[in-house]
């Protein structure tokens, strides 16, 4: 809880669930902890290929328990995450490739944006129809545009490749510099242990200085 | 936070580490919360074997990371845990068939001393890299516990009845019918409805179900954990 400000890097892929309950908790505490928040587009097919893991909901009681867990942490986290309606087409089949490198290049471009644009994405995804990010049309043209330049293709594979490298078998895990210290923590349900390791205090989910408003 | 108790069930397996963690964190709530903690002893090799998972250290870079994990969470817990020298070994091969046929026997003879004994075995295995399969590492353990040495001899005569063999044999397949895949589960049965939780890493999540606002972490105090101290008072310095 010194003055100085710890490196926390968030490795994220709009199709994981998790990712977003993790972002957003990040995102409510980088004001509240004394933390950079180093958001981190990543690419979880990549990294589930070079750890030689699965997707946890191809096993059938995993992929239950998730949807279960997903209904009660919508509430507990106040974010409002829901299964897609066809999980296995969106998320096993269609992928996030494009969307992935569309925040790379957000992130190359105009990094500011970065935030918003991810919570925007989920929203497709994980929740109902999106909002504008407030990125105007030209902006977001301009961007799409670069989805496909070896610049950003390169990026999104050295981030997953990066992820990678800190011990990543699937998403989202959070990075924290502490101390002379790196630690890799996997999943969003570890942001108390965070909290310990940094010398913070953990209020929650929904820590009282936030208005969540989503 | 009403006067009615909550049933909270504990599904668990002397082999499985992060089940000795949510062990701890519910047995220390247990009497700050309104609940009835029900511990069960499992099988978590049944349970993997019904549900198709796979043991996750299996895969190197979870290894890697249960390794990293425990460390950690050894000190945020304040509980002696620590890895095995040789993980494969202990933990895959050797397993822990007869120490949670005994914890059954336990449960079922003696349920007060449940807690005791679970707590005994799981220092055997992970905390200081004992054996638990071997008769004389199980009566240790008991006596550890406070157990005379009649009582354990007795229940260790009685592991491979029917009756305790059938026992775990349910008691696994209950878990598996709540959907585990793994362990630890805890089931809380709150206001006509019942809902599972994996891993020790939602013990706020739990809180929150049994409506509890006020959570002071793994430690279940307002000040910071010094020295291990394990229910019952005695003091472990790490």
């Amino acid at each position: 809880m010194g003055p100085l400000l710890r490196t926390v890097e968030l490795f994220y892929d709009v199709l994981s669930p998790y990712s977003w309950l993790g972002f957003e908790v990040l995102c409510r505490y980088q004001n509240i902890w004394n933390i950079n928040l180093q958001l981190r587009p990543s690419l979880i097919g990549g990294i589930m290929k070079d750890s030689g893991n699965k997707p946890p909901a191809l096993l059938p009681r995993k992929g239950q328990y998730m949807a279960n867990d997903i209904k009660l942490l919508r509430h507990h986290f106040q974010i409002p995450i829901q299964f897609p309606k066809d999980f296995f087409a969106v998320i096993i089949e269609k992928g996030s490739l494009s969307a992935m490198r569309f925040l790379t290049a957000v992130s190359l471009e105009h990094p500011e944006m970065l935030e918003k644009v991810s919570r925007e994405l989920w929203m497709r995804v994980w929740s109902r129809a999106a909002e504008k990010a407030g990125m105007s049309a030209e902006q977001a043209q301009g961007l799409l545009e670069k989805i496909s330049t070896p610049k950003v293709k390169n990026q999104l594979k050295e981030t997953t490749e990066a992820a990678c490298r800190y011990g990543a078998f699937g998403l989202p895990i959070t990075v924290a510099h502490v101390d002379g210290q790196t630690h890799m923590i996997f999943g969003s349900d570890r942001m108390e242990l965070l909290a310990y390791l940094l010398g913070e205090k953990w209020m929650g989910p929904v820590p009282p200085a936030v208005n969540a408003r989503l």
